[in-house]
């Protein structure tokens, strides 16, 4: 195994990780961080489960390696309630019941706060543009489309 | 799936170390970069297992400039740069549209116009417009630069004019004149994220009698690399636009594709869905044009 120490800032604090530099982010979030709050869906970016932010954009963390990385900011779900307050985000979700299994919707959650710190005041279609990449099979789109018009409203407050 | 533990990396910071790794590791080494397809490709074993060349972080190669007579872009340029920008929008706004249909929001943040030209994917979205918009591709190596047509730079399934101490860094396409309209048509099996199953790209100049001076058609995923529809353009070019001469000319798009049966689609709903695509797309440029009051 060819392992490398990749910095990064890792929801507002830097981090060190030894691993092998061609590992994706999902992996080493997830099995050597313990960060399991990013989902592994697909693996091949079509589901949206393991959508993180790198430098504030949505990327799927299963199509990126440790490499690519180094010396990058990612946000993953986790740092969003940073005190332990959940996020605005993450309040509307719940609170509109767009959750269901819940399985995509880390992912879900990460697209809308991309799309929000973009653009405070989507419409619809932007708000569908948006979420375009993530799938839910528990098919609560229109709950989620709901949350995420909430989530809108109660950060304009 | 393989897991991508064994791998080395290289990842420079500037052209000039990528060009010198490569011009040391030559074919040792693939190119890594925003990775959208090449990671998939090694984790489900196609790709041959290599070191990989990251230059994902060679910011100098991120870019939407006007040049003299062409709008330059970076090779890394991410789609969702290149879906939005206003110098492409305005001036090849073929291209921002096939950009924008490329994949998810997550795939266009990441994936570069470099990656997907030399991933030389048949169904690649951005290949078909930059095709009618007569792209230049840019290959720097140690020993110099070369300028590629795009149309010689693929030279059959995945086989491209690139040599393995070379790098694509930049793509150059013309401006769309006044009197040229175009548009990006992809029928894919999901709106949001999808392969293309058969993808175009139209590009016309009109005459003052509201007929073509000239036409140019590419199409992607129905041959073994995107082609150009030129027995269609033949069939248009200069001639009255009515329903039937569209129709005729959509209809021998056949005689220049050769698609094949795939996970997404068969052979013959491509043939089919080539022949709608462009009775579809041209009528929308005429249509568009009727409404702009011509």
């Amino acid at each position: 195994m060819r392992r490398r120490v990749v910095r990064f800032i890792l929801n507002g604090e830097e981090v060190e990780v030894y691993v092998p530099p061609a590992f994706t982010l999902l992996e080493v979030l997830r099995d050597v961080l313990h960060l399991t709050g990013t989902k592994d869906g697909c693996s091949d970016g079509d589901c949206g489960a393991c959508t993180v932010l790198l430098d504030g954009k949505a990327v799927h963390s299963c199509l990126t390696i440790m490499a690519q990385v180094e010396g990058r900011e990612v946000t993953t779900v986790e740092g969003l309630a940073g005190d332990g307050e959940p996020d605005v985000v993450q309040k509307a979700y719940v609170e509109t019941g767009a959750i269901q299994c819940g399985y995509c919707i880390p992912g879900f959650i990460m697209a809308t706060k991309a799309l929000l710190t973009a653009n405070p005041s989507p419409s619809e279609d932007d708000i569908l543009e948006a979420l375009r990449g993530n799938l839910c099979r528990c098919t609560g789109y229109v709950k989620i489309v709901e949350a995420v018009k909430k989530a809108v409203e109660e950060a304009g407050r | 799936m393989n897991r991508l533990h064994d791998i080395e990396v290289y990842s420079p910071k500037t052209l000039e170390e990528a060009l010198e790794i490569l011009r040391r590791e030559g074919d040792r080494v693939k190119v890594i970069a925003g990775g959208t397809d090449l990671i998939i490709q090694m984790k489900d074993g196609i790709m041959p297992r290599k070191n990989l060349l990251n230059i994902y972080s060679i910011d100098e190669l991120r870019y939407i400039r006007m040049g003299n007579d062409s709008i330059r872009i970076g090779a890394l340029t991410s789609f969702t740069d290149i879906a939005s920008s206003a110098l492409i929008r305005n001036y090849a706004r073929i291209l921002a549209d096939a950009a924008n249909t490329i994949g998810s929001i997550q795939i266009m943040n990441k994936a570069s116009i470099g990656g997907n030209l030399v991933n030389a994917s048949p169904a690649a979205d951005s290949i078909p417009p930059l095709y009618v918009l007569d792209a230049v591709l840019v290959l720097r190596s140690v020993e110099g630069v070369r300028e590629v047509p795009i149309q010689s730079f693929y030279r059959g399934y995945k086989k491209l004019d690139i040599r393995s101490d070379e790098l694509l860094t930049e793509v150059r396409v013309r401006r769309m004149a006044e009197d040229e309209d175009g548009i990006f048509l992809k029928h894919g099996l999901r709106l949001g994220d999808a392969i293309s199953v058969v993808n175009a790209a139209l590009l016309v100049k009109w005459d003052g009698d509201d007929r073509f001076k000239d036409v140019k058609i590419a199409l992607g995923a129905v041959a073994p690399t995107v082609v150009r529809a030129r027995s269609c353009e033949e069939a248009l070019t200069g001639k009255e636009l009515n329903d039937s001469t569209i129709w005729d000319a959509a209809s021998k798009v056949v005689n220049d594709i050769s698609p094949i049966d795939d996970v997404r689609g068969t052979a013959e709903y491509r043939r089919e869905m080539s022949v709608n695509l462009l009775y579809i797309g041209l009528w929308e440029i005429i249509n568009k044009r009727n409404q702009a009051g011509w």
